[in-house]
């Protein structure tokens, strides 16, 4: 469960005052709310990757993934490896998921190719891979159907799917199809600015 | 007149006079140490400057950018003075110690400031997305190294460009002194007044094969990193 209580984020300029709401563990929640209402920002506070006041409570990792993601320059696998590399994990005993995520998102036949060959919407997913391959409690994921085909936003929605048993989701996004096909609660964000 | 001083700059190219080999070799010589020196501590500070956040960074990295323009002869007439004056028992100047010190502190500035340039513009995203796949520290400092390769050995190859071609810092402690300090630049500047155009042109013609060799390996390792 992802609870938080009197959430602010200061920009500068304002202040973004969010809800309270607890997001049930191992469910997908979608956060929904016009653009510039604070979307981005109340992810990555959740994220930790912005500074914030109030309380923000949860247990394990919380993955962000970024709208417009960036690839390391390196394979597609060697990408997806990484946070295998960095936390010491033995890359061998996540071959057989990664392929087999990989293959769910299509893009198997990637795996060896050199990350700045692909395409937006391979590099998407790719980056997508890499984000849930090392199992993290808590996906962020912000506008993830951004560059993908209705085909590619279908392979995305089995992913999480298959991965929603063990993985908490919280999603930003302004899609309705993939909202209604996945969505177990909403988290709507209307809009409280405090201006300075 | 360019006609018979190609000629000469030829014949004294295959006549492999020690003296003028002797120069090249120095040139090379102590351009490469400068700026292997100033490339090690230049990407290093460069990228700790970029990642880390303190008080008067921003005044730091004016004051690098500003240095990265310096006019080399400023900068000679520095390390003169300073040579001159407060470390003059060390007996410094007018020796090759000297022109590695008055190279090695023009390129610094260069490799540091486009490491800073390279790390922040274009890594700022690589850093923020290995903080969300939970990278450390360590972590994320090899991860720039290995992001910023193509941008290291560019600005590498920028620095020794700046240093082999560069004529006044070394004329000006360097002394330009016949077997000693004279390297290619000096050289060249010397017998140009003296009207020994042939020797220069031959110089010159080396220099310039230099410059195609270094611009040719830019080229490369843009390509490369533009792909």
């Amino acid at each position: 469960m992802i609870e938080f209580k009197e959430l602010q984020v200061t920009y500068p300029e304002f202040t973004l005052s969010f809800e309270d709401d607890a997001f049930p563990k191992n469910k997908v929640t979608f956060v929904t709310g016009r653009n510039g209402v604070g979307k981005t920002s109340f992810l990555k506070a959740i994220g930790k990757l912005l500074p914030y006041r109030g309380n923000i409570r949860y247990e394990g990792f919380a993955t962000y993934h970024f709208q417009e993601p960036i690839l390391f320059n390196r394979t597609v696998r060697e990408n997806a490896l990484y946070p295998i590399k960095i936390r010491k994990l033995d890359c061998a005993d996540f071959e057989d998921k990664l392929k087999r995520y990989a293959s769910i998102l299509h893009i198997d036949h990637l795996l060896d190719r050199q990350a700045k060959e692909l395409s937006s919407g391979e590099k998407m997913k790719a980056s997508l891979l890499r984000s849930i391959l090392f199992a993290p409690e808590i996906v962020l994921l912000d506008e993830p159907t951004t560059h993908l085909d209705l085909e590619s936003i279908d392979q995305l929605t089995m992913l999480i799917k298959t991965l929603k048993p063990t993985t908490t989701f919280v999603i930003v996004s302004h899609n309705r199809a993939f909202i209604e096909a996945l969505s177990d609660h909403v988290y709507h964000i209307g809009g409280k600015y405090v201006h300075r | 007149m360019f006609l018979e001083g190609l000629r000469e700059a030829i014949e004294l190219l295959l006549s492999f006079d020690r003296e003028l080999y002797g120069i090249i070799g120095l040139s090379l010589f102590i351009s490469l140490l400068a700026t292997l020196t100033a490339g090690a501590l230049g990407v290093l500070s460069g990228i700790l400057i970029s990642v880390t956040n303190f008080r008067g960074k921003r005044l730091l990295k004016k004051l690098i950018f500003t240095f990265m323009g310096i006019p080399p002869v400023v900068l000679g007439l520095v390390v003169l003075l300073v040579l001159a004056g407060p470390l003059s028992n060390m007996n410094l100047l007018f020796t090759r110690t000297a022109m590695y010190t008055a190279q090695t502190l023009l390129v610094y500035p260069i490799i540091t400031g486009s490491i800073i340039i390279t790390s922040e513009k274009t890594q700022q995203k690589v850093l923020e997305t290995a903080t969300t796949l939970g990278a450390s520290r360590n972590n994320k400092l090899m991860l720039l190294i290995a992001e910023t390769k193509p941008f290291i050995l560019l600005s590498i190859i920028l620095g020794f460009s700046r240093a082999i071609s560069e004529v006044g810092a070394v004329m000006l402690v360097g002394g330009n002194i016949r077997g000693e300090t004279r390297v290619m630049t000096t050289f060249i500047a010397l017998n140009t007044s003296m009207g020994n155009y042939g020797a220069s042109i031959a110089m010159g013609l080396i220099l310039l094969v230099i410059a195609f060799l270094i611009h040719t390996t830019i080229a490369r390792f843009r390509s490369d990193f533009y792909d």
